[in-house]
């Protein structure tokens, strides 16, 4: 038989090895955690940064003082080959006072024979300015619905900060491309042929 | 319940399984490390044959042998993961970890005994999913990335890449479960006046790499969830037609990937600390330099990633950062080698095998580690990306580099596991063969690489035909060398001679060279007591 003391010294190494390994199961947990967490942080830190030409969607307006100096804005299309509509801006350029809001159409018309919903996603070129343009109101933050044959204006007002000029990375920066790129929307029970 | 167990180790000695029993239900963490070694010579068999049919397709310029470019792919893509996951960690971490580590630092067994089983069982349920995938509707043609979008139900839409992802995850699990017991063993099981600061290097490795494992591992199998959802469940995480981002991949992959290299690499670097110093009979030069070089390249590992993704379109400061953090790796990795060299000089060399291919691994891993300061630097890289200068540099520093480091550890304990003398002659044939065969087929796809030859294409250009055809003549005879490493591994069981409890003399002082060889069932059923760096001596 064995002593108690042997025994005692067992127990106590086995709760000790146990308490170790649920603490790495802890981290493990908190590594899986911070992976499942990285898509919303992700969205996040590209928001806030202006992380990959990220414009900035919630500003206040009055935080942005006026300034006399200007900037072309540049629109950009794109449309995916799934959707079936004729996407373009009204304008191919504009000069836009800094500081100020501005209002932009583009015009998306179904060729399609169906109504569909698209959705556009959208990002600024070069990406180091995207932290000094603002949407303020945007037809690519919420979906659209054509009809057939419908063509319709989606508008799009903007503000670009002032502060533009004032960044050395920035101030070089004589034109701004704003690019969107519309998809239809992805059904959950989509079945891909 | 615990108590209970407690006796039965303190009473059941004598009781050895046998048969099928021994092996399926099996808590020896000498009989667990065994089975892993045989499952990555399978695997490496599998994983080695797919690069062969990579190389003689690539012989020649045009389709000779591969008319179906998936089934290509498909190659590429077994070929990477079957040498990841199912050859070089389970012959490193799994196979001489689990012989070694409670040998080296004089504990009875592994922690957890029954999750070692566990462990091992799980990688070979992920190997037949991985190798299920290769065979159902075209196979996973994905690359071992498995970038988005080719990874998604647009382009990959059978289940052949839900099998890979299903693999991954079950071998990410087995991995897990290992690294927690390594950890829980070395941190809690060392024998009496094992501290951490007298660990041999190769326990040192193994506690580094299960460090990386529990960080690494969780952030893979969380991207894999997320594509396995995009795939099925119409999620949109990498997806941008549904504000996803195909990016973010790349992000939590190389989170992962950067890391898994390390943990390929590092059990590497602790068999040669123990092969160098043992044949150059003098302790290894610089311990604790050494064992906080693995540390410190293990941390840094972690903040590199996005150095595999200078094309993606990160700023220029993003980019100087990850040049900046990754060059920083070679301050750590010179540290070793020089450490290595430095434990040589003044030593009373010898070189049987297992010290022949220790050397090896040094050239090669310095050849690698020269290109890879090159590729480091995103200018450079811009040009090279996806290339075979890129394929050059990984085989060279991860992948013949490991290969080697396995090969010198097997020479160096197939004594101790198997109480047999390997035939030396035919080891150091063996040696050279494979070296040469290696070197001739990668160092020519830096030429090729350099000239622009992309990766993962099966057909090229007349302006890179001959340096192709070297290097597959170079895999060639790599393949005949790993031939005859099968037949040396016959020939050790068949007519191999009974060797020492210390077959490698006084230079070889760790603790596994105090037990018979083979090393008994059981072993440190009395806790060896520790004074110095050098137990055994």
């Amino acid at each position: 038989m064995m002593g108690t003391d042997r025994m005692l010294k067992i127990l106590q190494r086995q709760n000790r090895n146990t308490l170790t390994a649920f603490f790495l199961f802890g981290i493990v947990l908190g590594m899986a955690g911070l992976a499942f967490s990285s898509a919303p942080l992700y969205k996040l830190f590209c928001q806030v940064t202006g992380f990959g030409g990220t414009p900035k969607t919630n500003v206040v307006r009055k935080a942005i003082s006026k300034s006399a100096g200007v900037i072309n804005v540049r629109f950009d299309a794109n449309t995916n080959s799934d959707l079936p509509w004729v996407f373009k801006p009204e304008k191919q350029k504009v000069l836009v006072s800094l500081g100020e809001p501005k209002l932009a159409f583009y015009f998306a018309k179904n060729v399609g024979a169906k109504p569909v919903t698209g959705t556009a996603s959208y990002n600024i070129t070069p990406f180091k300015v995207a932290k000094y343009f603002s949407k303020i109101d945007c037809f690519c933050f919420v979906r659209q619905t054509l009809e057939p044959g419908k063509r319709i204006p989606m508008p799009v007002e903007f503000i670009v900060d002032p502060e533009i000029l004032e960044d050395p990375d920035t101030a070089e920066v004589k034109t701004i491309t704003v690019s969107y790129t519309f998809f239809p929307v992805v059904q959950n029970d989509r079945k891909k042929s | 319940m615990r108590v209970g167990q407690g006796v039965a180790m303190g009473n059941n000695h004598e009781v050895h399984p046998s048969g099928w029993r021994r092996w399926l239900y099996s808590t020896n963490h000498k009989d667990i490390g065994t089975m892993y070694i045989v499952l990555s010579l399978i695997a490496a068999i599998l994983g080695g044959s797919m690069s062969g049919i990579i190389r003689l397709e690539l012989m020649f310029p045009e389709l000779q042998f591969i008319q179906d470019l998936q089934f290509y792919n498909v190659m590429v893509t077994g070929h990477a993961f079957l040498m990841v996951f199912f050859v070089v960690m389970p012959a490193m971490f799994g196979g001489f970890g689990n012989w070694f580590v409670p040998l080296m630092i004089g504990a009875p067994d592994m922690a957890f005994p029954r999750m070692n089983n566990i462990s091992f069982w799980l990688l070979a349920a992920a190997l037949i999913l991985l190798l299920l995938s290769a065979f159902v509707q075209g196979g996973a043609g994905t690359g071992w990335t498995v970038y988005p979008p080719l990874s998604n139900a647009d382009y990959h839409p059978g289940p052949a890449v839900d099998f890979g992802i299903l693999s991954l995850h079950v071998a990410g699990a087995s991995s897990i479960l290992g690294a927690i017991n390594f950890i829980v063993t070395i941190l809690n099981m060392r024998a009496p006046g094992m501290t951490i600061h007298r660990m041999p290097l190769f326990v040192w490795s193994i506690l580094v790499t299960a460090f990386l494992l529990l960080l690494a591992i969780p952030v893979l199998a969380g991207g894999l969830t997320m594509l396995l959802t995009d795939r099925n469940f119409g999620t949109t995480f990498f997806e941008v037609a549904g504000g996803g981002d195909p990016i973010l991949w790349q992000h939590l992959f190389w989170f992962f990937g950067h890391p898994e290299v390390y943990i390929i690499i590092i059990p590497g670097f602790g068999i040669i600390s123990q092969v160098i110093s043992t044949f150059s009979k003098k302790p290894v030069f610089g311990y604790l330099g050494m064992a906080y070089a693995m540390v410190f390249i293990g941390v840094v590992g972690f903040v590199v990633w996005a150095h595999h993704m200078y094309t993606v379109g990160l700023d220029a400061d993003s980019r100087a950062y990850f040049v900046g953090a990754t060059l920083i790796i070679a301050v750590p990795t010179g540290v070793k080698i020089f450490s290595w060299l430095a434990t040589m000089w003044g030593g009373s060399i010898e070189f049987p095998a297992p010290m022949m291919f220790a050397c090896g691994f040094i050239f090669l891993f310095v050849v690698g580690g020269v290109t890879g300061v090159a590729l480091a630097n995103s200018g450079m890289d811009l040009a090279w990306h996806d290339t075979y200068f890129v394929v050059a540099h990984f085989h060279y520093v991860m992948a013949i580099a490991a290969v080697l480091a396995i090969f010198s550890g097997y020479y160096y304990w197939i004594g101790k596991m198997s109480g047999r003398q390997y035939p030396e002659k035919l080891a150091k044939i063996h040696f050279w063969l494979f070296f040469a065969g290696v070197n001739i087929l990668f160092f020519p796809q830096h030429f090729l690489g350099m000239a622009g030859m992309p990766r993962r294409i099966p057909d090229y250009p007349d302006s890179y035909a001959g340096w192709n055809l070297v290097s597959s003549v170079g895999a060639f005879v790599a393949g005949i060398a790993t031939l005859l490493f099968f037949f040396i591994i016959w020939k050790t069981f068949s007519s191999g001679g009974k060797v020492q409890s210390n077959q490698w003399g006084p230079g070889a002082t760790t603790l596994e060279w105090t037990v018979d060889s083979p090393a008994p069932f059981h072993t440190h059923e009395e806790l060896p007591v520790t004074n110095s760096h050098m137990p055994a001596e």
